[in-house]
């Protein structure tokens, strides 16, 4: 029998399913994810650090969890964004006790377990979304039957009592997500320095692929002492108006001329640099199925997402175009300079769940180097 | 950009030409009404001019509404030739009809019609679609971009092959080619086994094929968007439960994946991607795929540039409405201009994410061809198909096991009985019957390692079943040790009073129904279907007591994500709060029931008059609530209702509707026979019909109460008896005489009813029926032979007929109703038949107090009438008679039973401007070892009718719609009774005159020269001469008549296997010496018929 355990939300309201995972209390920030496949990545990512990953599909679990490596070396297995769960809990329908897929080493409630990440399965999860919907930065926290503690969240949260909620968006959580020490990968011709907000592993994987040294540098470097051939600002969590002096730093890298790309904060980030704002999104874009276009063009792309934080459309310098834009909700899903080679997107180009439509991007960025 | 420059820049209406796909049969159904029917709107919506040509007369999209003109003609190169040049259309889209259309066009191209008139052809150009159609050609365009195509090798000898399959690499499986029936293949593992496989297959054929072997690997299918901008994305995938091997057709199958990581739907997702954008696609397209269980590796299958079978599926499965949308694209807009119309607000240029679960289960109806190997493979079997919605697996499949077989008790009801050595064969060698085996296994507690190496599935899948089978057994125990009580309920109570709130919630989200339960717990109490009905109500109730009821949800493509009003609903325990429902200020609603899977016997007819009736009902401003499971339908389709549940058509699921609902009434004559006997227990559990009462419904249809009604009408009726043993058997038949017809009362799929015509064909008739017991009696009746059959569809309100179309069977009495070829108005009847076979009905609808849609059949002979059935609903005709009489009956019903007076004032019966032929479609070619002949088992598996000037034009056009073309080369003829050569006598000198060569075998030829008619003898097969079978195969002949001796199916003779290798080899086939008749005549009669006829469109509906 599983313990039973409630979900709290910072509006009052509360539901009964059963914990699977580790026993403890966590809080955070509700947000919900329609991918269908791409749980382990998803809640390796460190984007959902400090957030309760609510799944849409019913079905969470079905063809397992890899074999998690301890640390980020060659070659970077498949299936994790990062090596640990990063989301602070997780809530789904049904999950899969037993696994049978030829690349799974344990279900998903053990896996969880041993990352000691609570769970909730059994609610109404398309009714949560409802919810969330309907109310801007819903917060939430898991309350098992019997808790042995509390999630570990790192420095940036510490609860004081069982009651308090966590919003990730009053915290600058890089230092929780970052590397703290530069690593360097691969012995490639381009040398790539990558501000590691909370890195995507697969960003790491396909600049790889395309024959490059990765520089992975904690996201406080003084990146004026870098010597690389083009940047690349990491995806990660938080609000981007919380990250340090690293909007300075970046304001610097744009009075040289070396290639740039943000991804999902990075592109934020950038955008700050650059003198827009931001603001938080009623409930984000989480899913594989996002549709960009590119801008004074027909051509669309679906992109692989998960924000809380948009760049605000009327903010944008004169020098700077939108790249991208979202179909739905004509959001700015990407900017780039007019002149000098900057540029980011909101989505994730390298995918890892979801699809892989805009990986052009990245070689795109290599040939600026090239030329 | 919009419209595509050319049509936009015409300066007038553009006119476009869609090619439909012709009656329905195996592989290639109801869906293409459905994708039909949203291009035709999609169109529409543009204000072009459509022209349809398509000869089923029973699918919507031939309705002749505003926009759009009708041609019931074959979706043959000449006639849509002459279409064509009648109607001069600007374009023509071929991507909505199935392959049928796309062979169609692809002629139109090479010989240069199109370009002829002036025709553009909008969506794949011909030459992908012949690329993609050519096995060489496409497995080449996939190694230029290094897609990995399965190895295959032809080879003539040992060594040859031996390099072949070590080239591929074990394991191998290898072909014979040119075998029958899959002989001499198997797989090799090494050479050793290949040796031996490939030595003795190449001694009785020319050729192997070797070829990598999948088996045991994973299906999977994407459907994919592409428009002419680039701009592509894939709808969803879709994995089957049964692995590789198993036509997709016929597979189980669930959308979206289950068993796939991120990194194997994505990188099938890309792969998908790739392969219809350098195939330079625009519009729908489907790729299938072969995965390796146990790493990443791949094969593509197959490509279908086209809508299919899959995409109707996709859509019902997503929401996504795949047809409307790929008719937009092929008009030229690109996917970012269009909305999705299902949310309102997204665009169409997205992937929907789904937050619910699929299933697609086949319904085969093996069991109505005799003979027929069951065994399921690279061939399709099925004749239709449901889908399931849940939020669980158990829960979706449960649904779709008792969606096709209507059977309430699903997965515990239809046991798997043989023994274990018969268990490991059924899972080893698949027919219709595997799942069923499946959870029998896991009954006797066979491990899921066991099952998944004797079956393939994957463990995923088998580890749900036998969680679910493991509660399956929970259940049961709760029965054990229970006595058997007066009363159900309070043996329900007995049983199942102590399970608490939570237990039944993980049943029901296990997909456990009402009377499944009551059914486990009074296993072996020797309860009947009618008291567990009863009993179900029990088990309703005290779940209903702890506060256990299913919710809606909705199906909106963005797993919430945004607000929608989308209208496309399902039920599910797996959630606690209903959504809320898209809102109208309309103040009355009705609930109309679907006809479930399409099977012999109710198939696209059926929708049609479920679709006519719900959209009668909008257009007098009530909600029409539709409820249905079958994807392939328009009736699925979000915007043929209000609200659309696509749903179980069950007691227990319709009473959870209503609940919700809280409908005016209920109709359950629209959707066949399967909502019709719903009516009854719907009834009693205190709803409301629309329409017929209750009663009326259910004397039409209980043998001996409407027998009496018409004895005290004084109407002839054949005689019959329910009998209960031998004697009574023979008493009757002493009285009577042969033959008989005879019908088991209980026969699990419906199938079995046979003629006797001696004591011999009796007794095999009797074995066949199982046992005889006053429980299980025999219905045995007089068959009277050489009656003509006459059929009467109308509608009665409060027991008088307000309106009554009478039409006849070419064919005498004794083939199915469904099988015959239909002419309206009758052609050949005497004033005074038409005259008794109307009063008679009359005073049926009046004795039964009618009220609604009717259909009533009559025998025939010398004036002398006899009533054979009253169908007290609408009708498998329906369509066909109210398209050629020009007044739709379907809407005249729905005005009756919601009280509206129908508008009659326009139809005239006696001013029909044209005669209609409907002829009966079949699927034998698919159906290996079935007897093609025609009898008193419907056979067919789809109709098309056509419309002329006179029957022999009618009747030309109809047969040529259903694969009967004119013989050219040569006639063979086999007429097995003496009587029957001299019947053929006159057809026979038709065709000399009309200098067709006759062919005979040997006992016919010499019959017909000793009448002095030119005729070449052939030998039968063993006698080892120019036989008939070579005649056949090797196209001597390329028509076939063959007059089976009786109507007996069930045995193997010369016979049969001459209309076998007339219907493998493509030759045209008639076995019924009327139609036969009637054919050459018209043949005679309009010479020259392609050249001389002028094509006319179907007139549009006066009421």
């Amino acid at each position: 029998m599983r313990q039973k355990c409630k979900l709290v939300l910072s509006d009052g309201t509360s539901f009964s399913g059963e914990l699977i995972g580790a026993p403890l209390r966590a809080s955070g920030e509700l947000v919900f994810t329609t991918g269908m496949v791409g749980y382990s990545e998803a809640i390796t990512d460190p984007s959902y650090f400090g957030q309760i990953l609510c799944f849409t599909y019913p079905l969470i679990g079905n063809y397992g969890i890899p074999d998690l490596p301890r640390g980020l070396d060659l070659p970077i297995p498949r299936g994790f964004e990062s090596a640990k769960a990063r989301a602070a809990a997780v809530i789904l329908a049904i999950d899969s006790s037993e696994v049978f897929h030829w690349n799974s080493f344990q279900p998903l409630d053990e896996w969880l377990t041993s990352q000691g990440v609570p769970a909730i399965v059994g609610l109404d999860t398309r009714h949560l979304v409802h919810l969330i919907r309907s109310t801007p930065n819903l917060l939430a926290r898991i309350e098992p039957e019997h808790p042995e503690g509390y999630r570990d969240m790192g420095a940036v949260f510490q609860p004081k009592n069982a009651t308090s909620f966590f919003d990730p968006g009053n915290h600058n959580v890089l230092p929780e997500v970052s590397t703290d020490k530069k690593m360097i990968f691969g012995k490639g011709k381009i040398r790539v320095g990558l501000v590691d907000c909370g890195v995507k592993w697969n960003i790491i994987r396909q600049f790889l692929e395309y024959d490059c040294e990765v520089q992975l540098l904690p996201w406080d470097t003084r990146l004026s002492d870098v010597d690389c051939d083009l940047w690349l600002l990491s995806n990660g969590p938080g609000d981007p108006t919380r990250t340090g002096d690293l909007v300075q730093q970046v304001e610097g890298l744009l009075t040289q001329d070396r290639p740039i790309l943000g991804i999902c904060l990075g592109h934020q980030i950038l955008s700050l640099a650059a003198g827009a704002n931001t603001r938080r999104m009623a409930y984000g874009h989480r899913s594989h199925n996002q549709p960009v276009y590119e801008v004074g063009t027909r051509r669309g792309y679906i992109t692989s997402q998960n924000h809380s934080y948009v760049v605000e459309d009327a903010s944008l310098p004169s020098e700077w175009d939108a790249w991208f834009r979202n179909v739905n909700d004509q959001t700015i899903e990407g900017i780039k300079h007019k002149t000098k080679p900057f540029r980011s997107v909101q989505f994730h180009p390298e995918a890892s769940g979801g699809p892989r439509d805009t990986s052009w991007i990245f070689e795109q960025l290599l040939a600026e180097v090239k030329k | 950009m919009p419209m595509l420059k050319q049509l936009a820049n015409l300066g007038r209406t553009p006119k476009v030409l869609i090619l439909g796909s012709g009656g329905l049969s195996i592989g290639q159904a109801g869906e293409f009404d459905y994708s039909g029917t949203q291009a035709i709107k999609a169109l529409i919506e543009e204000k072009i001019e459509v022209v349809v040509v398509n000869p089923n007369i029973a699918t919507v999209q031939t309705n002749p509404t505003a926009g759009v003109k009708v041609y019931l003609y074959p979706v043959e190169v000449d006639w849509v030739e002459k279409v064509i040049a009648a109607e001069r259309p600007d374009a023509i889209i071929a991507g909505f009809g199935g392959q049928t259309a796309l062979n169609c066009l692809i002629k139109l191209d090479e010989q240069g019609i199109l370009k002829k008139h002036k025709v553009i052809n909008l969506g794949t150009p011909a030459s992908v679609l012949r690329l993609t159609e050519d096995r060489d050609e496409f497995a080449q365009k996939m190694r230029e971009i290094s897609m990995p195509v399965p190895a295959s090798f032809a080879c003539e000898a040992y060594p040859s092959a031996l390099t072949a399959a070590n080239r591929i690499g074990y394991p191998v499986i290898v072909r014979a080619a040119f075998a029958l029936g899959g002989l001499g293949s198997g797989f090799a593992n090494n050479d050793e086994e290949l040796k031996a496989l490939v030595v003795p297959a190449l001694a009785s054929s020319p050729q192997v094929l070797v070829e990598k072997s999948l088996k045991g690997w994973k299906e999977v299918e994407y459907e994919v968007m592409r428009d002419s901008e680039g701009n592509t994305i894939t709808i969803c995938n879709m994995e089957n439960f049964d692995p590789l091997g198993i036509h997709t057709g016929d597979s189980i199958v669930v959308c979206p994946s289950q068993s796939l990581s991120d990194d194997e739907y994505q990188i099938l997702r890309n792969a998908a991607i790739k392969i219809v954008s350098s195939l330079g696609i625009v519009g729908e397209c489907n790729v299938q795929y072969a995965l390796d269980p146990h790493s990443l590796n791949f094969y593509i299958i197959e490509v279908n540039a086209r809508l299919s079978r899959s995409s109707a599926l996709a859509s019902k499965a997503s929401g996504y409405p795949i047809a409307y949308i790929a008719a937009k694209v092929v008009l030229g807009y690109d996917l970012l201009e269009l909305k999705n119309p299902v949310t309102g607000i997204t665009c169409a240029f997205f992937e929907p994410a789904l937050d619910y679960i699929t299933i697609k289960f086949p319904r085969w109806d093996l069991l109505k061809f005799q003979g027929v190997d069951r065994h399921l493979g690279s061939t399709m079997k099925s004749v239709g198909e449901v889908m399931a919605i849940g939020r669980s697996f158990p829960e979706a499949l449960q649904k779709a096991t008792r969606m096709v077989t209507e059977h309430p008790e699903g997965l515990s009801a239809q046991r798997f009985k043989g023994s274990d050595e018969q268990l490991r064969e059924e899972l080893n060698s698949p027919t219709d019957k595997r799942l069923f085996a499946v959870v029998e296994a896991f009954r006797r507690g066979w491990s899921l390692d066991h099952l998944r190496e004797l079956s393939s599935i994957d463990l995923w899948f088998l580890s749900n079943l036998k969680t679910m089978m493991a509660t399956e057994a929970e259940i049961s125990k709760y029965g054990e040790g229970s006595e058997k009580l007066e009363r159900v309920d309070m043996m329900i109570l007995q049983t199942l009073g102590t399970v608490n709130a939570e237990t039944w919630r993980r049943w029901k989200i296990q997909g456990f129904g009402d009377e499944q339960i009551a059914g486990l717990v009074l296993r072996g109490k020797g309860l009947g279907a009618g008291a567990l009905c009863k009993a179900s109500h029990g088990v309703r109730k005290l779940r209903l007591e702890h506060n256990v009821r299913p919710v809606v949800k909705k199906i909106d493509t963005t797993a919430g994500e945004y607000p929608s009003p989308s209208n496309y609903l399902y039920m599910t325990y797996g959630g606690t709060f209903s959504e809320t429902l898209p809102e109208d200020n309309k103040v009355f609603s009705a609930v109309v029931l679907g006809g479930g899977s399409y099977r012999i016997g109710t198939s696209v007819e059926f929708d049609w008059c479920a679709v006519s009736c719900s959209r009668k009902l909008q257009e007098s401003g009530w909600r029409s609530i539709i409820v249905n499971c079958n994807p392939e339908t328009v009736s699925t389709d979000y915007n043929s209702s209000d609200r659309l549940y696509f749903e179980e058509l069950s007691v227990e699921r319709i009473l959870d509707i209503t609940d919700i609902e809280r409908p005016v009434g209920i109709i359950c004559s629209m959707g066949g026979q399967l909502p019709n006997r719903l009516a009854k227990p719907l009834s009693e559990a205190g709803l409301k019909l629309l329409g017929h009462r209750a009663d009326s419904i259910d004397t039409a249809e209980d043998r001996a109460r409407f027998s009496a009604l018409l004895d005290k009408l004084e109407i002839g009726q054949p005689r019959w008896v329910a009998a209960t043993g031998k004697d009574e058997i023979k008493r009757f038949i002493d009285d009577v005489g042969f033959p008989v017809l005879i019908r088991p009362s209980y026969v699990l799929s419906g199938a079995a009813m046979s003629v006797a015509y001696d004591d011999e064909s009796l007794q095999f008739c009797l074995t066949t029926a199982s046992d005889i017991s006053p429980d299980h009696p025999v219905v045995i009746s007089e068959f009277i032979v050489g009656a003509r059959e006459i059929e009467l569809d109308g509608v009665a309100k409060n027991g008088e007929i307000l309106t009554a179309i009478v039409s006849e069977h070419i064919e005498n009495a004794g083939v199915h109703s469904g099988d015959a070829t239909l002419v309206v108005p009758a052609q050949r009847l005497y004033v005074e038949t038409v005259r008794r076979v109307k009063r008679a009905g009359r005073a049926i609808a009046q004795g039964l107090n009618l009220n609604g849609p009717f259909n009533m059949q009559f025998l025939a002979k010398e004036n002398e009438i006899k009533v054979i059935e009253c169908n007290a609903r609408a009708a498998r005709s329906f369509p066909f008679v109210s398209k050629a009489v020009g007044l739709n009956l379907a809407d005249v019903a729905t005005d009756v039973m919601i009280g509206v007076k129908p508008n009659l004032s326009r139809f005239n019966e006696d001013e029909l401007p044209y005669v209609g032929v409907k002829a009966a479609m079949f699927s034998f070619k698919r159906l290996g070892g079935a007897d093609p002949v025609l009898g008193v088992e419907m056979a067919s598996t789809g109709e098309v009718g056509c419309i002329g000037e006179n029957v022999d034009q009618a009747l030309l056009l109809a047969m040529e719609a259903s694969g009967v073309f004119s013989p050219k080369k040569g006639v063979l003829v086999s007429s097995g009774s003496e009587k029957e050569k001299l019947r053929f006598l006159p057809a026979a000198r038709t065709l000399v005159s009309l200098n067709i060569p006759l062919f005979g075998t040997p006992g016919t030829a010499k019959y017909l020269q000793e009448h002095g008619i030119p005729v070449t003898s052939l030998a039968w097969p063993e006698e080892d001469k120019f036989d008939v079978i070579k005649a056949v195969k090797e196209g001597l002949v390329d028509f076939v008549i063959n007059i089976p001796k009786d109507t007996q199916r069930n045995e193997l003779t010369r016979g049969s296997a001459v209309r076998q290798a007339a219907v493998k080899f493509g030759c045209s086939l008639l076995t019924n010496m009327e139609i036969v008749t009637a054919y050459v005549h018209a043949l005679e009669r309009c010479p020259d018929f392609l050249a001389n006829h002028k094509v006319i469109p179907l007139p549009s509906f006066k009421a």
